[in-house]
């Protein structure tokens, strides 16, 4: 009974599955770079008709949150999992200061008859070295066996990391303009837009966006901080990120006749207003800091620099499209008895919102994985055998690479030697 | 800027002249025709790399920063780590014969590079920060150590079907252990690119991961390299199966480096 459970767990352990498993999961997202992602299943009947089911069946259209790939993930880290587990007991035999491979016979062999020299380049080199007769047996780095080990248990942190992450993250984008405030009901704090900026290079390009935002606490302390691309801001929790902008115009309808202003307020770039008393509806189709026709002939801005400014904009009433017009800041539509302006345009900020707990995990996950490499790469355990004029090393992975070493460090040794001589 | 931009148009094109001469004699080193020609061969390749040197520094102080954010940056430095670890490798092991299957790459690579735009444009918002020198930096070494690694896997395969003195290199045997020590330090860098990657855009982007294209094919490359270290843990896996692994694995690496520019959308495609 023992035997067999042994033996579908050392099944399950095995390398062949990890290599089939690791295998798929990169066809897998192979075919998640190639295949437009998210577009309705219709789309994918229509663009890959022998396909396009097999596409939908496997779920394809949205390859990295599939079940198939979760389950492929899973498997993957049982046999991870399983394998590390089984490999523990002979990497803790082979860290045993006792443990030495076999040096094979013909294999990896330096002649050297001074067993001074050897002596001394080892413990030069820092070999922990055992002497038994005119023998000698050394050997260095015995604890880098762990590296795979140390890897693989970064990559579990990593999957649990983001496993985390993807049941808890939670995120939402924040339009403000100057003066608007947005609060965190359960976190306890408000935030409020003091400044959008941008700043442009010489070329007109937009160099950086800058939000100015004070963080209100609900105990009354108050911080305010710069925030730009690259340099999100954290509070208990929250991360806000400098994602996007727009515009808005300020609109003022006014009455002709008294000159009396009948409303006024901003207006994003893309929404409308509707004015009750005349029925009139007002779209801003779009503000153009630095406008210019395209070939279209529609309204494009070269760039986000207020040179040229102008706005869209279209008039409807009771439904009806009646008059679109190019006008500049300040500039008047006159509509029956209204005059229409927009004074001035006021950038707003997208703030990305964002929570993820899990983060921490992943950045140790990462440096894990980091670690158990280098330790598997650059301290792998190292053999040296001596005797009777010859010279062995051993290195399970490494065998040519370590010979090399020694041989080349030794011929060093040894010049220097003759030319102290 | 102009002077800088002279020198550099100077010196890109006489390190490719040179190069030139370096791949040609070695294809004469390994066809045998003419064996006392690899001090040539190795002396013009170190005369690129340090007009190539020149030509990068001229393009740091025109742009004043360093030249690692357009697909022209990114393909001057690439083919730069090809050569330069070419020569660490050369250095260390005395395998002149490796550079004629590395140097043609460098070759292509510095082609690629003429033909983009060498407009020195200012850096978009996202890409304003320390991470993107980080990134680069380290993802020119690996990738640089994966073209030399894809080379003697070449030889191997080659040298496989043949016997004694008709091999590129005396013993397969070296050549697959040398391939895996490269790719080994390849394989480290890509992790460090990744990972850099991943906590810069967790600061830009405010998500670690986005399965974005370019991302997205970085881990493929990493999995098919985890892949090959997970071949050569079996003697019978070792040798054939795991060179072809290093080939696909830098297939990869091209791929995601000139592919997905072109044929994928991605929010990394402002390097182009
Ligand atoms: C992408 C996933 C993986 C990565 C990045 C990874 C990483 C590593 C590394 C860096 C090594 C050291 C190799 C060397 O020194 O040449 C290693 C060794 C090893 N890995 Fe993995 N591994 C992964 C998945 C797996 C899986 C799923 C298994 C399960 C079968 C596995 C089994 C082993 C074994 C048995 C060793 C040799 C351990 C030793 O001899 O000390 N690996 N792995």
């Amino acid at each position: 009974m023992k035997r067999t459970s042994m033996k579908v767990l050392h099944a399950i352990a095995s390398l062949k599955v990890a290599i089939v498993l690791l295998s798929l999961i990169a066809i897998y997202i192979v075919i998640g770079t190639l295949l437009p992602q998210h577009s309705a299943p219709e789309w994918y009947l229509e663009r890959y008709p022998a396909l396009g089911s097999l596409i939908i069946s496997l779920s394809l259209d949205s390859a990295y949150g599939s079940p198939i790939f979760i389950v492929l993930i899973a498997l993957f880290a049982i046999n991870l999992t399983t394998c590390t587990v089984l490999s523990l007991k002979g990497q803790w035999r082979q860290m045993d200061s006792n443990y030495y491979p076999s040096f094979k016979e013909d294999e990896f062999t330096i002649d050297i008859e001074d067993q001074d020299t050897v002596h001394t380049f080892l413990k030069r080199k820092r070999f922990r070295v055992e002497r038994g007769g005119d023998a000698l047996r050394a050997g260095k780095f015995r604890w880098g066996v762990l590296g795979a080990t140390i890897t693989h248990i970064g990559l579990l942190v990593l999957f649990v990391g983001g496993t985390i992450g993807n049941m808890t993250a939670s995120e939402d984008v924040v339009n403000l303009l100057p003066g608007n405030e947005k609060r965190f009901e359960e976190e306890g704090f408000l935030i409020r837009l003091e400044d959008f900026d941008m700043t442009f290079d010489d070329k007109g390009a937009v160099k950086q966006y800058i939000s100015t935002v004070t963080v209100i606490d609900d105990d009354g302390t108050e911080t305010t901080r710069e925030l730009w691309v690259n340099n999100p801001l954290h509070h208990k929790g929250i991360g806000m990120y400098q994602a996007s902008f727009g515009w808005t115009g300020n609109l003022r309808v006014t009455d002709t006749a008294s000159g009396e202003i009948q409303a006024e307020g901003l207006l994003r770039s893309g929404r409308t207003y509707f004015h009750q008393s005349s029925h009139l509806t007002i779209y801003l189709y779009g503000y153009y800091p630095e406008m210019a026709i395209g070939h279209d002939q529609q309204p494009v801005s070269l760039s986000n620099r207020e040179i040229d400014p102008h706005y869209a904009v279209v008039l409807y009433e009771f439904g009806n499209p009646v008059g679109s017009y190019i006008i500049a800041p300040g500039e008047a539509i006159p509509y029956k008895d209204l005059e229409i302006t927009f004074t001035h345009a006021v950038a707003y900020t997208g703030l990305l919102v964002r929570s993820d707990p899990s983060y921490p995990v992943v950045l140790a996950g990462f440096l894990i994985i980091l670690l158990g490499m280098f330790v598997s790469f650059y301290c792998y355990p190292r053999f040296i055998h001596f005797s009777s004029g010859t010279l062995r090393t051993a290195s399970r992975r490494n065998g040519w690479v370590f010979h090399h070493s020694v041989r080349s460090a030794l011929e060093r040794t040894q010049t220097r030697k003759n030319k102290e001589d | 800027m102009d002077k800088f931009q002279n020198i550099e148009n100077i010196t890109f094109t006489i390190a490719f002249i040179l190069y030139m001469v370096s791949a040609i004699t070695h294809l004469f080193l390994v066809t045998k025709l003419a064996k006392k020609v690899e001090p040539i061969a190795i002396l013009t390749a170190l005369a690129g790399l340090v007009l190539h040197t020149a030509a990068m520094v001229a393009r740091t102080a025109g742009a004043n920063r360093l030249p690692f954010s357009n697909q022209y940056e990114f393909a001057l430095s690439f083919a730069w780590g090809i050569v330069l670890s070419f020569l660490i490798l050369y250095r260390i092991y005395r395998f002149g014969a490796i550079g004629a299957f590395v140097m043609p790459l460098a070759i292509l690579v510095m082609g690629y590079a003429s033909l983009q735009s060498k407009a020195v444009r200012p850096l978009m918002p996202a890409l304003q920060s320390h991470w993107l020198t980080f990134h680069v930096g380290t993802a020119i070494l690996s990738y640089g150590a994966f073209a030399l690694a894809c080379g003697i896997s070449i030889i191997y395969l080659i040298d496989a079907k043949r016997t004694g003195d008709h091999r590129i290199l005396k013993d397969p045997e070296v050549s697959d252990m040398l391939t895996y020590r490269v790719i080994v330090f390849g394989l480290l860098m890509l992790t460090v690119v990744i990972i850099s990657g991943a906590i810069w855009a967790q600061k830009a982007w405010s998500r670690y991961w986005a399965w974005d294209p370019k991302e997205t094919w970085s881990l493929i490359t990493w999995i098919i390299y985890a892949i090959y270290l997970h071949l050569r843990l079996r003697r019978n896996w070792r040798g054939k199966s795991a060179a072809w692994f290093s080939i696909i694995g830098f297939i990869s690496v091209l791929f995601t480096f000139v592919g997905v520019n072109i044929l994928l959308p991605s929010i990394h495609s402002y390097a182009t």
